[in-house]
Formats: C-alpha cells, structure tokens, sequence
C-alpha cells in the first residue's frame, strides 16, 4: 500500500516529447489490412526521408546563420570605427526561425549632449553674471 | 421626400446597432450549404503540386468543362465570394477520395490539419542566460498540442474518407511527423543563443534584436536583451 502511494506521487519522467514516434506508427499499424498496413508504412518511411531532409536543412540554415552573424559583427565594428551615422537591419534564417538585427549609430545623441552641455555653460555665465 | 430621408437614416441606424449588437443580430449561423462550400474553398488552399494533381483527377472523372469552371472559380470559393454548390462539394470531398492516390489522401489530411489547427503567438522577454528557464515550458505547451489537435467533428462527421483505418494510421503518422519535426526545430536553440550573446555583447553596437520561433502549432516572438 505504501509502495503504491509512494508511487503515485512521486514525479513522473517528463520530457518535451512524451510519446515517440515508433510508439504512434506501431499503434497506427494494428487492426489494418496488409495492402493498408503496406500504404501506411510506405507512408511512415517517405516522412521519415521527409524529416531527414529537414534535419540537414536545419543544419545548414543554423552554420549559414552563425556564419551570417558573425560577418554582421565584424561589419559593424568596422562601420562604427569609421562611420559617425549608420543603421543595419539583418534578418536570418536560423533552424528554429528567423532572426532580426538592428544596429544602430545615429549622431543625434551626440549633438544632442554638446547641446545640452552648451546651454549648461551658458546659464552657469548668465547666473554667475547676474549675481556677480 | 423628409420621409423617405427618415426612413433611410432609421434604416441604417438599425443595421449599424444590429451589426455591433450581437443579441440583436440578424445574421444567421451559416446554412449547411455554406458549410460546405466552405470546406470546398478550404481544400483548393492545397499546396500547388497537390491542387495540380486534384485538379487533373477532377477533370479525368467529371470532364473537361466541369474542370475549366473549377480552375475558373476556385480562388472566389477560396475567399468565399461564391460559395461552391453541393454537387461540387459532393465531386470534390466525397466522390474524388474514392479514386485518389493514399499520397494524395494524406496531403489532403495534412493540409485540413494545418488549416484547422489552434495556432496561438506569444511573445515574450528573454535574456540569452534565461531563456531556457522560460522558454522551455512554453514550446513544451505548443508541442503538445499536436499530439491532442484534431480536426472539428463537423469536418470528421461530413467527410467519413478520413475516419477509414488506413487514413487515421496517416493521422497518427503526421502528428509524429510534426512532433518530430517541431524537436528538429528547437534542436538548434541553445547554439541561436550563443550567437545572438555574442551580438548583444558587444556593447558600443546597442543592437536590437528580435526572433521568431515557427511551430506548426503556434509562433513565439522574443525579444532578447543583454543579460
């Protein structure tokens, strides 16, 4: 009895995908005809080419899009060493998606501080000139 | 004149209030018809080598004209302007099953699939050392919908071609299909990651960066900032 208890609640074994695929074909295959049960097979084995295929697609599309981002890198320095204002908008195709980049490098907040330390200055003078 | 001008402004008045009021709404449940001329537009979404391959089934079994009018016609049932009539939900869902390929069957099933799946999009906030802890139970939640997804049992009820043995064992092998391909999908996740670290850590660059997961059963938008 206790064992029984002891078993139920303790935590069951979970995992991003509980059943396997050979668990859902051999289920699939029961209470079939054999040219049915053939078809389904011919079936299971033309998805599993299909998945293979998709694998290698992942595969390539992940290599290409590190390759891709680490190119971005080294443009990007290399704009911001030798450019004052740039943007680059990059999208990758990644294996589980697409991915977007945007960097950017705009002179605003640069003349913008200049502007906002000039005025600083300015009202310091005027303050300490009208209570000299 | 005056009178004509008020009714016509009671007119509208009404058909405005009815349409934003749905108590008092005077449209109806879609008729049986409609329903399926609606399935028909749905099914001619096929990809275009399965529509292809319908559309000369269809004319090898019903004749040249009753094919040129569908080729003709097809995109207005899609978007649903004309609603297909029963014969050709009759030719297209019922009578053409009887004669397709297993293959062709299968795409027809893969494809009300995909269209009446639940998709969901999330988006969320994720920071390349964090990600796992958030993003793991969610495409553990989209995932799992493909082995509980099922077509609506309208659908099932009206075409009775997908409840045969060969074609739930097709079911049951596309679902695996898409579950093991949702995996190859996030198989790759952790090394995105490093990358996109790599990017974000590079400090004086202030990069913005965005990306989307695509899963049969859902997409999650994330928006990734430095650590």
């Amino acid at each position: 009895m206790d064992e029984e208890e002891s078993l139920e609640i303790s935590p069951k074994k979970s995992s991003l995908f509980p059943v396997t695929p050979d668990d859902i074909v051999d289920n699939a295959l029961q209470n079939l005809s054999e040219s049915q049960a053939r078809r389904v097979t011919e079936k299971a084995a033309d998805e599993i080419v299909k998945l293979a295929v998709e694998k290698r697609k992942a595969e390539y599309r992940n290599s290409a899009a590190q390759e891709e981002m680490n190119n971005l890198i080294n443009n990007a320095n290399l704009l911001d060493r030798q450019v004052g204002d740039y943007k680059i908008n990059s999208t990758f195709e990644t294996a589980s998606g697409t991915t977007n980049v945007e960097i950017r490098k705009s002179p605003i907040n640069r003349v913008l501080l200049i502007l906002v330390a000039l005025t600083a200055i300015a009202l310091i003078a005027v303050t300490y000139l009208f209570f000299r | 004149m005056w009178t004509f001008f008020i009714i016509a402004i009671v007119i509208a008045a009404v058909l405005i209030v009815s349409r934003t009021t749905p108590w008092l709404s005077f449209r109806r449940e879609p008729s049986e018809w409609q329903k399926k001329g609606a399935l028909v537009g749905t099914l001619l979404k096929l990809n275009d080598s399965a529509f292809n391959d319908l559309m000369e089934l269809y004319e090898k079994e019903f004749g040249p004209g009753p094919a040129r009018y569908a080729r003709r016609t097809y995109q207005k049932w899609q978007t649903g302007k004309v609603t297909a009539a029963t014969q050709t939900y009759d030719r297209f869902l019922l009578q053409l099953p009887k004669v397709m390929s297993y293959d062709l069957k299968c795409e027809v099933l893969q494809h009300f699939l995909s269209e009446y799946a639940p998709k969901a999009e999330y988006s969320m906030d994720v920071t390349p050392d964090d990600w796992e802890e958030h993003l793991v139970p969610l495409l553990k939640q989209i995932t799992d919908k493909v082995y509980t997804a099922k077509l609506p049992r309208e659908v099932e009820e009206k075409l009775a071609w997908l409840s045969e043995g060969d074609m739930v064992a097709a079911e049951a092998i596309l679902k695996a299909s898409q579950a093991e391909q949702s995996k190859i999908t996030v198989s790759k996740l952790d090394e995105e990651f490093v990358a996109l670290k790599r990017i974000l850590a590079e400090t004086k660059l202030k990069a913005k960066v965005t990306h989307v997961i695509k899963l049969p059963y859902g997409s999650i938008k994330l928006k990734i900032k430095r650590s």
